[in-house]
């Protein structure tokens, strides 16, 4: 024993970085890549149902035309988006992002690492990028997917409320002289909510779609067959009142909406990965995280947007679910029964920065908090 | 004195020094529980360094702190000459390492395992993958998924995922468990060939057999505290030594012997004669012995000296020889 140690070190000499290199990055990627039963739930839910759906309508559409509807159009894309790709894309994302912040713990791969005297920062930030390396453009295949069939198979007439010869892109004037061309659909289909002081008569839609003019007098009310000005009025008021929900409503999706949509969409796949890695590295397991952010987002986050508790209000405000809710793009469907789209606004109320701030907040404190707790936990 | 170098780091230069691991007054405690106990250790540079232990001795729990996997509450270490936790990147960037036993991610294969380890460690470490596994004999099974290796080849590419760094310092725990004895022998043979490449192995073990064939030193370890250090032949050199004598009259040689004063004690048994010699007696005693018992017309068959085996030394010094953990 006459060596002695003159340690050889190799120049590079970013090992103590937080930095992760592309390296670290990409087996990261590889990692989490070949894991199929993810991959294949991750492919289904982004690509395999929305591709599922849309291919059984296209060809229920070609096989019999007039039983079956358009396979596209602007209704589906609503549906697919808000009805299935933000929800259960949020979860897929998130069960992905608990793989990510768990696996080398529970598999015992993590001290492996660590005694590589690779900074364990880094190990835990390269594991952000390889993540959404899959995450993202998953999500963007699906939604372009689901943009391509309902512009491509869009119908070519529009059905806004039952009224299917209504021309679509009408502006206001336009839709107001169409509606005065055609004051029973406007009037029966299209409806009035009447908003006024109690009035002693109206005019309504009356049996056979006749336009009536209802009048209230001494305990009674009598029906008379309206005349061509008060239906004509009438359907002029209907068409005011009903012109911002027909002015959402289109054959097709519009380009801006499908691209600020797909940004919508990805956003919360990532914030949906990112609060699931950070979780699972601070619980160090996988499963609890996962049933927790499920939990959060199918029952907390719809329950807590919807109902306003006086004392919790602040807090509910804090919900990213909530925040994300309010910066949903306009013309699309309430997510969690509020939202800026066509549904009535239910959610908690919250300004535009509160919501861009809480997002933010949820990014950085849960990434932050993964990384801490994987800096100084025992390997 | 030959040196090890390669070259050095930039900024944090390696002090010169001896000892390949280095420990004064550690101590880790889980709670009340004192698993490493003010431990000083000194493991030279170049040998292979066995370090023993009942299980629960704080033998793993030492290899832990030693590496950064945990803290350590008292004391200071260092490795390869660098300072620990303070220049631990620097100081791991030459160490390999097996904790516990092997694990890896098992659906993926060998070498995509080794990619994931080489890529934390410098570009280099790339470049090392195919020779790793060919060094440790799983060449041919590297593409295969690691859901389908034995333990026995999971321990081996544990061993090529240590050499990814070009170690100078390897820290194998309990290296030997799931091997078969052909496993065991290869293993054997591959660590006396790291030492011969001028590299330091840390063997932690509970087979002290094999650690008696492997190593050059050893510590022993019991109950968090080190209790007996240094190279092995030095250590046993201070345990006594048996003599058994088979002859055509035991209890008269006993007599006999117990009257020449030899500095021995005897005891006869089924078995025959047995002389316990003191540490460090020459062997003319065993002759004069010899000589005593023929001249008194007692015909000798059989003499045999038993030196004392890293195993009884073992027992001699530990109190919990396989006492549950």
């Amino acid at each position: 024993m006459t060596t002695t140690a003159n340690v050889a070190i190799a120049p590079e000499s970013r090992r103590g970085s937080p930095v992760p290199t592309g390296a670290m990055i990409m087996t990261r990627f590889m990692e989490l890549r070949k894991r199929r039963g993810l991959m294949i739930a991750l492919l289904a839910v982004n690509i395999g149902i929305p591709t599922i759906f849309l291919a059984v309508r296209l060809i229920a559409h070609a096989v019999a035309p007039h039983s079956y509807g358009p396979a596209g159009g602007y209704s589906i894309f609503e549906t697919l988006i808000a009805g299935v790709m933000y929800i259960f894309g949020f979860i897929v994302a998130a069960t992905l992002g608990c793989t990510a912040g768990s696996v080398d713990l529970t598999e015992g791969v993590f001290r492996h690492l660590v005694v590589t005297g690779r900074s364990r920062l880094a190990l835990y930030f390269a594991r952000i990028p390889a993540g959404l390396m899959i995450i993202v453009p998953v999500v963007a295949v699906g939604v372009i997917m689901v943009c391509t069939v309902c512009v491509v198979a869009a119908p070519t007439k529009l059905n806004f409320d039952g009224i299917n010869n209504l021309p679509a892109g009408l502006s206001r004037q336009g839709f107001v002289s169409w509606a005065e061309q055609h004051p029973g659909d406007a009037i029966c289909d299209m409806g009035y909510r009447y908003k006024g002081p109690p009035s002693a008569s109206y005019v309504n839609c009356g049996p056979n779609n006749e336009i009536i003019v209802v009048t209230n007098q001494a305990g009674s009310t009598t029906a008379t067959k309206a005349t061509k000005s008060e239906a004509r009025a009438q359907a002029i008021r209907s068409a005011n009142q009903n012109f911002s929900a027909y002015g959402t409503t289109f054959l097709s999706p519009p380009l801006k909406l499908m691209i600020d949509t797909g940004l919508w969409v990805e956003l919360w796949a990532i914030i949906g990965f990112l609060i699931g890695l950070g979780l699972s590295s601070l619980m160090g397991q996988r499963t609890l995280p996962v049933v927790l952010l499920i939990v959060y987002e199918i029952i907390l986050t719809p329950l807590f947007s919807r109902v306003g508790i006086p004392h919790l209000i602040n807090a509910q405000r804090g919900l990213v679910g909530l925040a994300m809710a309010h910066i949903e793009p306009a013309g699309l469907p309430a997510v969690f029964g509020g939202g800026n789209g066509g549904g009535s606004n239910q959610l908690v109320t919250e300004s535009t920065t509160v919501a861009v701030i809480v997002i933010v907040a949820w990014i950085v404190v849960w990434t932050a908090l993964g990384a801490w707790r994987m800096a100084k936990r025992d390997a | 004195m030959s040196v090890i170098a390669v070259d050095e780091s930039p900024t944090v230069r390696a002090r010169e020094s001896d000892w390949a691991v280095e420990t004064h007054n550690l101590t880790k405690r889980f709670g009340a529980s004192v698993a490493v106990n003010g431990v000083d250790l000194k493991v030279p540079v170049g040998c292979a360094f066995g370090y023993l232990g009942p299980n629960g001795a704080g033998k793993t729990t030492l290899i832990r702190v030693l590496l950064g996997l945990t803290h350590a509450d008292a004391g200071s270490m260092s490795l390869l000459g660098y300072e620990v936790p303070r220049h631990r990147d620097v100081a791991l960037a030459r160490v390999g390492a097996i904790v516990d036993e092997p694990r890896f991610h098992a659906h993926l294969t060998g070498r995509q395992n080794l990619q994931i380890l080489a890529a934390a460690r410098e570009p280099a470490a790339r470049g090392r993958i195919g020779p790793s596994l060919e060094r440790v004999g799983m060449s041919t099974r590297a593409d295969d998924r690691v859901a389908k290796y034995s333990m026995g080849m999971r321990q081996r590419l544990g061993v090529a995922a240590c050499l990814l760094g070009d170690p100078q310092l390897l820290i194998l725990d309990e290296p030997m468990n799931g091997l078969d004895p052909g496993g065991m022998h290869d293993m054997r043979e591959m660590i006396r060939s790291f030492v011969a490449e001028g590299r330091t192995v840390v063997l932690s073990s509970h087979l002290l057999d094999e650690v008696e064939r492997t190593c050059d030193a050893v510590a022993i370890v019991d109950r968090g505290n080190i209790i007996r250090q240094g190279p092995i032949a030095e250590l046993l050199s201070g345990s006594d030594m048996e003599l058994m004598i088979e002859c055509s009259d035991p209890d008269a040689a006993r007599q006999l012997l117990a009257a020449a004063n030899l500095g021995g004690h005897a005891d006869v048994s089924m078995d025959g004669l047995t002389i316990s010699l003191a540490a460090g007696s020459d062997r003319a005693v065993v002759a004069e012995i010899n000589r005593i018992l023929v001249e008194s017309g007692n015909l000798v068959y059989r003499l045999e000296l038993n030196k004392a085996s890293l195993e009884s030394w073992f027992l001699e010094v530990t109190t919990r020889l396989g006492a549950p953990e």
